[in-house]
């Protein structure tokens, strides 16, 4: 035990002195993966994907930590049902709608409607989401509320075995909720049609969603927290509907988290690249910003470099079709160019199913060789 | 007025946009020229993506705009196809996610391209069938899953056995598709995003 608590204070000093802009012995390795070890066990993605939270965890560490040392892992367990907590939409499942071996995948339907902006500015946020929990996802408290009584259990064991679940809990601003609540064609014909009410409905649920983090933080003494984003991402929206319905939400869910004394790993998946600029308002050295490998990481180095710690971004792709080699001359290159100070190595988003166990290997040891 | 109504879509004037065309059906005017001038306005509105003034937000309420508005006209929208060229294009199957899929749909539509769209999660043989039916000069197949290539190179394999690749180009987009991908499903060309694929539909059809 005390060997394993020597190399998790070691291994969480390393990703603070990362996320600190600080000078390293070397790059930290922080890696994510859920549907890749069950197929890299040989588990099939149905018993994974709905299984108990200790089954998940288990093995998440016995697939990851057989391919190489790593300093922490992103997560702390995976359950499939704790997709439609963050996008509000029904999750098509593995072994259910979807053969046993097939990935999960979010079905994006319009389960919200227009008269629900009323609701939720006449009602509040907290009324309305337990309600849509319970009658438009199916009593969705009943399939998550196990998964989050384990979360500290899965939290530990990982510090049991020296590795830093570094943010183990996903949160993110009202427009991800919305857009998926409402399906994205809708929502964003709601930006033009609509703009007032949807903003209304934004300012109530804010403060709600930001004082859920903070008990969050400190209820799961958290070092680090993922304040996610996918479809909020500058890519997909003009900049002014950017900054009016997605920076300031963002802006003041950070400052919060900062203000707890926890890391806001910035998961933002697609292309932020326009909008790198506004992260600088950000409080400098406290946190993360995590692309997915479609922002330009070493933009966003030229950019953030001075005030923020990147982590990524190896490509999907990269680990589903490429070879090992590929992987380390990337890798290497990330590690000069983006590191060695302030960065954190990783995969793009999640490491994927279909990833092949060397590439993930090649991943791991480019940070030790 | 010719002008109007087409900035009036590019600049998303939904009301003003949809009274004018009622308006100006209501004096007897023939569709075929209200028509011309709102395909105007979606062109006007892909310069405007190109410009990286308008983004997937601006495309997507313009398409709806347009579909309203053309909805007006019933059939003297459907007989009013001057299209420079023809794809069938789909996500391929088992991959639900449409997204990407769609913007490709807008902007090729923006640019005078007849969108064949046969959904998401498209069964091989749904392919075969599309192109059969429909001989266009391009055929685009998105993913979003890595799980998906697969699928993908099956759809491509599937196209070469039935002859029906020859005289056409696939096309390949999507978040995790590149040029690696691009040769493993044996694809003609990888298109980066919505625009790239334009450019490069037009450039092979020679059209500027």
């Amino acid at each position: 035990m005390t060997q394993a608590s020597d190399l998790y204070a070691q291994r969480l000093q390393r990703i603070q002195r990362a996320v600190a802009l600080e000078k390293q012995d070397r790059v930290p390795v922080v890696p994510l993966a859920d549907s890749f070890c069950a197929k890299y066990l040989g588990e099939t993605l149905s018993v994974f994907c709905t299984g108990t939270a200790e089954a998940a965890t288990n093995a998440q560490i016995k697939a990851i930590t057989s391919l190489g040392e790593i300093d922490g892992f992103q997560h702390a367990t995976f359950n499939a049902n704790l997709l439609s907590t963050l996008w509000l939409s029904k999750v098509k499942m593995s072994g259910v709608e979807l053969p046993e071996d097939n990935l999960w995948q979010v079905e994006e339907t319009e389960l919200m409607k227009t008269e629900d902006y009323d609701v939720i500015i006449r009602d509040g946020w907290q009324k309305f989401i337990d309600d849509f929990w319970m009658y438009r996802l199916d009593n969705l408290g009943a399939r998550v509320g196990p998964i989050f009584a384990a979360l500290p259990a899965a939290i530990q064991a990982w510090k049991d075995i020296g590795i830093v679940p570094f943010s183990p809990v996903i949160v993110t601003i009202p427009y991800e909720y919305f857009c998926g609540a409402r399906s994205m064609r809708e929502f964003i014909k709601d930006l033009f049609r609509r703009p007032d009410k949807v903003q209304e409905a934004m300012d109530v649920a804010i403060p709600v969603l930001i004082e859920q983090t903070r008990q969050i933080c400190r209820g799961f003494k958290l070092h680090g927290i993922w304040v996610g984003g996918w479809r909020a991402a500058s890519e997909f929206l003009s900049r002014p509907l950017w900054e009016r319905f997605v920076f300031p939400y963002y802006k003041q869910m950070i400052e919060a988290v900062v203000a707890e004394g926890v890391v806001p790993v910035l998961h933002w998946d697609s292309n932020w690249t326009r909008d790198l600029e506004y992260l600088l308002q950000f409080p400098k050295a406290k946190c993360v910003f995590s692309p997915d490998g479609a922002t330009d990481i070493f933009k966003a180095k030229e950019v953030l470099g001075d005030h923020m710690c990147i982590m990524g971004d190896v490509p999907s792709e990269m680990l589903a079709l490429a070879t090992p080699e590929k992987v380390t001359e990337y890798c290497k290159r990330l590690i000069s160019e983006i590191g060695p100070t302030g960065f954190i190595l990783a995969q793009g988003c999640d490491i994927p199913p279909n990833a092949k166990p060397e590439n993930v290997r090649a991943l791991i040891a480019s940070v030790h060789n | 007025m010719a002008e109007h109504l087409s900035r009036l879509l590019a600049d998303l004037q939904e009301d003003q946009v949809i009274e004018t065309v009622k308006e100006r059906l209501a004096t007897g005017e023939p569709a075929i020229g209200i028509i011309d001038e709102l395909q105007k306005g979606m062109e006007l509105v892909g310069q405007k993506y190109q410009a990286q003034e308008y983004y997937l937000s601006e495309l997507i309420m313009s398409a709806d705009i347009f579909k309203t508005a053309t909805a007006l006209m019933g059939d003297a929208f459907k007989a009013s196809n001057d299209k420079i060229g023809k794809i069938v294009l789909g996500t391929v199957y088992e991959d639900i996610h449409d997204i990407g899929k769609d913007i490709v749909a807008i902007v090729l539509s923006c640019n005078g391209i007849e969108v064949i769209d046969l959904g998401v999660s498209v069964p091989i043989e749904s392919f075969v069938e599309a192109v059969r039916q429909h001989k266009p000069e391009f055929v685009g197949l998105s993913c979003l899953l890595t799980t998906a290539y697969d699928n993908m190179k099956a759809t491509v394999a599937a196209l070469d056995a039935s002859g029906l690749h020859e005289g056409r180009k696939i096309l390949i987009g999507g978040g995790p598709v590149d040029e690696t991908t691009r040769d493993y499903v044996n694809a003609d060309a990888f298109c980066k995003n919505a625009q790239e694929a334009a450019d490069m539909v037009k450039k092979i059809l020679g059209v500027k």
